[in-house]
């Protein structure tokens, strides 16, 4: 059995933080945070100890969600998945994070997305098949995606 | 005045002047430049400033001068506040270099105004190449100046306009764009939010049918949110490929039923169909595989509840054709007509013109559907 996920989210939606709790929990992993803005994320990456931050790109303050991944990226306290309706504003190089899960996604694209995260933070590369809606950040492509499927 | 002191050949144009008396006696081409419609002038560039030592009537007429006033006189009299220096420089440089040119130049009569005249100067040297004189001609082009500058100023005028309406369009497009995906953004946030709230929903639910029900719903809705997001995530909206799309649904639908022990057997060419047939095919083949797991695979004779479901898409001539087949228990214990899944099975193929068909496959089940798809390239759109 790996050891569950850390989670932080960051996500200016409630319904969808909720959602995604729900989700994070069933799946066995905890959530330890949930920000909606960029100032409340960095409040929440300097007090807490995540190994996963969900960040949408836009927040309560604006697009301010690839900030977050900077932070989190200097910080090197945890690792950035992408969460968003709108991928096509993420940056090329993602701001370090690890991939994109693209809105809307299903409950089970989630989930498998969740384990392959699991596996690649406590054991990389992942074992799992990269589940569908999951995009690989271009850096990460090269380490994980040769491996996984 | 100057010409009286000029040697020989000036003096040769004096007596010309005097063939005026005779009128036709003369020599007869000095008396057709004396007499004709083309204003010319001859200057002496051997004389001090290059003066005029001839001009016809006509250039008198042009210019509005008496000839008195013109003889022995360098040209410049004609040039005024509007006149182009540049043009006049080069006026300057061909007499200098003893070469031709021909030159518009805006050019002023004795009473001030204005006129365009095409000047056209060329040397006339003796046969010991000597330069003897300059000989210029005037003609007043003031009508096809007035015609240039009015098409350069209508082409100018249109140029702007249409530079104008197109800084206008770019406007609109990017106000378009803007707001389509911003549409775009909305729409996948509250298709989240559906999926959400149903999932979160059925998280408190305790009866096990309701829970049911409410997996069966979600399963709907997540299949329209796939279709949004794979047509917003290609290049082209107008394009679906529909066996990319199944296979994810297939993984999903398998994964989410927790039954691991059923697999899944895909034959599926990339068929891309248009965007508006992209929802209720995906629908009806959420349907049909969403059926066969609920109610094909039952406890066998074997005790078995394992099965496979297979998904075979192919496009024989101007058709797409969607099998979905299972080998379970088969069509009898399959729910009738009567359900809503069937239902929307049914109404959804009505709607894409399909041709369906349920066959006892022993084991299991196969359903058909068969549909006329407009040609295409093979591929797909992302």
């Amino acid at each position: 059995m790996i050891e569950p996920l850390k989670v932080l989210i960051v996500e200016d939606e409630a319904l969808l933080a909720m959602e995604l709790e729900g989700l994070v929990e069933d799946a066995g992993h905890s959530v330890v945070g949930w920000a909606t803005s960029l100032t409340e994320a960095r409040t929440m990456v300097d007090t807490t100890a995540a190994d996963i931050a969900f960040v949408d790109i836009h927040l309560t303050d604006g697009p301010t969600g690839v900030e977050v991944a900077e932070y989190i990226g200097q910080k090197k306290n945890a690792m950035v998945v992408f969460m968003t309706a709108n991928p096509k504003r993420i940056p090329d190089h993602f701001a370090g994070a690890i991939g994109v899960i693209a809105k809307p996604y299903t409950m089970n694209g989630l989930t498998s997305a969740l384990r392959y995260l699991q596996e690649g933070v406590r054991r990389p590369p992942p074992v799992s098949v990269l589940p569908s809606g999951f995009t690989l950040s271009p850096a990460f492509e090269t380490v994980w995606a040769s491996s996984g499927a | 005045m100057d010409w009286k002191r000029t040697r020989e050949p000036a003096d040769a144009w004096r007596m010309t002047d005097d063939l005026h008396a005779e009128h036709g006696k003369g020599d007869p081409f000095a008396a057709a430049i004396r007499a004709t419609r083309m204003s010319m002038i001859i200057t002496d560039p051997r004389q001090q400033d290059n003066p005029i030592v001839f001009a016809n009537d006509a250039f008198l007429r042009l210019t509005g001068y008496e000839r008195d006033e013109v003889m022995g006189k360098n040209c410049r009299f004609l040039q005024g506040p509007k006149t182009d220096k540049a043009a006049v420089d080069k006026v300057r440089a061909a007499i200098e270099d003893r070469a031709d040119i021909a030159v518009d130049l805006l050019n002023y009569r004795k009473d001030g105004s204005s006129f365009w005249n095409a000047l056209y100067i060329s040397p006339v040297s003796n046969d010991k190449g000597e330069l003897q004189f300059f000989f210029a001609s005037q003609l007043d082009v003031s009508d096809r100046k007035s015609s240039e500058h009015r098409v350069k100023a209508d082409k100018d005028r249109f140029e702007k306009a249409v530079q104008e309406r197109t800084s206008e369009l770019e406007a609109a497009l990017e106000a378009q764009t803007t707001l389509l995906h911003e549409v775009d953004h909305r729409v996948k946030n509250n298709l989240q939010m559906i999926s959400s709230l149903i999932i979160m929903q059925s998280r408190t639910m305790k009866d096990e049918s309701t829970k049911q029900s409410l997996s069966t719903m979600l399963a709907r809705i997540e299949a329209l949110s796939t279709v949004h997001r794979r047509l917003y995530q290609s290049k082209d909206v107008s394009r679906f490929d529909v066996s990319d799309f199944a296979r994810d649904l297939v993984s999903d639908l398998l994964t989410a039923s927790g039954r691991s022990e059923i697999k899944s057997t895909l034959d599926l060419e990339p068929i891309v169909i248009s965007a508006e047939k992209a929802t209720p095919v995906a629908l009806m083949v959420n349907e049909l595989v969403t059926n066969a797991l609920k109610h094909a695979f039952k406890e066998k004779p074997d005790g078995t509840r394992a099965g496979r479901i297979g998904i075979k898409m192919s496009q024989p001539d101007g058709h797409f054709n969607i099998e979905v087949s299972d080998d379970g228990v088969g069509m009898a214990d399959a729910s009738g007509d009567a359900s809503f899944g069937m239902r929307l099975i049914k109404s959804l193929a009505r709607q894409l013109r399909a041709d369906i068909e349920w066959r006892d496959a022993g084991p299991g089940t196969k359903v058909i559907i068969s549909m006329p798809n407009e040609p295409q390239q093979k591929g797909n759109v992302s």
